[in-house]
């Protein structure tokens, strides 16, 4: 049964998951939700597993109407919907959900309570676009239900405070030292944890790039090498650039760091203009 | 072999050998036991050319699962590849950087062509793209740096050549290797599910390639 229309997909709307791990070594990234935190926090207000597709939202525009009376979950980027963000309640068939104005953040979740039917690529319902894996939303479509409605009944309606985030005052972020850490001057790391940064507006799903210092990048020969989601590259032009989750499985500039995943979550809801710092992870 | 932590739940595996089929038949080998085992501990794992990346689940002992790990791989006996599996590939070559090779090297078109087209390639790996092999044994005379400035879209299907590599783009997408030509046969192909989903990719590392010039 179809339970939710899209109406205007806004900057951009897809259905996520945790990702499709183990397929990387055919060259198939994981992808995923970009907010893993928020994601999961999506689903646990309307009493799905964490793992269940939702749908993540990019700033603002999109809008939704209800085929069907369930229990709706906002989190992530606050873009002004009906429903505050981290919080869960129960939307009629016929209601409107629409997310007009950014505030804070980038990437808005929206979880409905037994999930969504979509057919399952590689393991996973997550669109990879680039790839032809699954698609972004468009308007006019209607996502079916999924199987999981007996399991909502624990669900709290919303999120305890100490797991809502303020996307405008990210925490330090916790990065480790990269493969190539030591083929860069000392200087160069110590640049690195010194300087404010911030996300560049040419990023995407794929990459974040980062301003706040050019780096100079080492003269070190490479080959290209498997990299982990989260690497941070150094390429000639000395501009950082984060590998995120949909980006390439090999990577070919030298990695300085490499984000921790829990920071990774925080990172990929920083705006261009919100200023952030890293401290060593060890 | 030598293993960097590749933040906290990933280490990088280097196997200190030279690029060749005495290297990838040892990969495979490795390839081979993680697939077959499927280690609950593994999420992930990714092979480019001489280096093989492990992804764990959160909360393992990274340290003490890369010396287990590098123990068990430096044991296996190595898998030579199935040289039937050998793929020949049609391919138009008018691509955009073309005569720009063949400038570099001091060669007509009609060379570059030719000695592009006359090795048998190996697949080293797949990565970048879903799909898109490495392929090694090009001619030393074709090796060309990738581009300064790479193109926002590469279409798909391009036959390229990146430093000593050649390959074939799987999707469209960004790229920096000079493109020579372009190929129909589909590297990856997400509505090839049968006998399973690991048919949406064409080939696997060892896996031979021949181009055949058309047009």
């Amino acid at each position: 049964m179809d339970i939710i229309e899209v109406i205007k997909t806004g900057m951009g709307a897809s259905i996520q998951d945790l990702g499709r791990p183990g397929w990387k070594r055919f060259g198939v990234p994981p992808s995923g939700a970009m907010d893993r935190h928020s994601a999961i926090w999506a689903n646990r207000l309307v009493g799905n597993p964490d793992e269940f597709p939702v749908i993540e939202l990019l700033m603002q525009g999109a809008e939704f109407r209800m085929l069907a009376t369930r229990r709706v979950a906002v989190t992530g980027a606050e873009a002004g919907a009906e429903i505050p963000t981290w919080h869960a309640r129960l939307l009629r068939a016929g209601e409107r959900l629409a997310f007009p104005h950014n505030r804070k953040g980038l990437w808005t979740y929206v979880a409905v309570q037994g999930g969504f039917h979509v057919p399952l690529v590689l393991g996973s319902a997550s669109a990879y676009p680039r790839g032809g894996i699954g698609s972004i939303l468009h308007a006019g479509e209607k996502i079916a239900d999924g199987d999981g409605e007996e399991l909502s009944q624990v669900a709290e309606s919303w999120t305890s405070l100490g797991e809502q985030r303020d996307f405008d005052q990210p925490p330090l972020l916790r990065v480790w030292r990269g493969p190539q850490w030591d083929c860069f001057d000392a200087a160069e790391w110590r640049c690195f944890l010194e300087v404010e940064w911030e996300v560049s507006s040419r990023s995407d799903r794929v990459g974040y790039r980062l301003e706040g210092a050019r780096m100079n990048p080492p003269m070190c020969e490479m080959c290209s090498e498997p990299q982990v989601t989260g690497s941070i590259q150094v390429p000639p032009n000395g501009q950082p650039i984060v590998t995120m989750r949909d980006g390439p499985t090999v990577g070919g500039y030298p990695k300085i760091g490499i984000v921790d995943p829990e920071s990774l979550s925080w990172l990929a809801q920083c705006r261009p203009g919100v200023k952030f710092r890293w401290i060593e992870a060890v | 072999m030598r293993w960097t932590p590749c933040g906290p739940q990933a280490v990088l595996i280097q196997l200190e050998e030279p690029l060749g089929s005495a290297l990838l038949a040892r990969m495979r080998a490795i390839s081979h036991l993680l697939e077959t085992e499927q280690p609950e501990e593994i999420v992930d794992f990714t092979v480019a050319f001489d280096k093989l990346l492990l992804e764990f689940r959160a909360g393992e002992d990274i340290p003490v699962q890369a010396e287990l790990w590098t123990h068990w791989f430096a044991a296996l006996a190595p898998i030579i590849a199935d040289a039937a599996r050998l793929h020949e590939i049609p391919v138009v070559y008018d691509g955009l950087d073309l005569a720009e090779v063949a400038e570099r090297g001091g060669m007509s078109l009609a060379e570059v062509i030719e000695l592009h087209t006359a090795p048998i390639y190996e697949v080293a790996s797949l990565g970048f793209a879903p799909g898109f092999p490495y392929l090694i044994g090009l001619n030393p005379r074709l090796y060309t740096p990738r581009r300064a400035d790479p193109r926002p879209r590469v279409p798909v299907g391009s036959v390229a050549i990146g430093g000593s590599h050649t390959g074939i783009y799987s999707i469209e997408s960004p790229g920096g290797w000079n493109l020579l030509g372009s190929t129909e046969v589909q590297m990856f192909d997400p509505a090839r599910c049968e006998p399973d989903e690991s048919a949406m990719f064409l080939l696997r590392p060892g896996d031979r390639v021949k181009f055949l010039p058309v047009g």
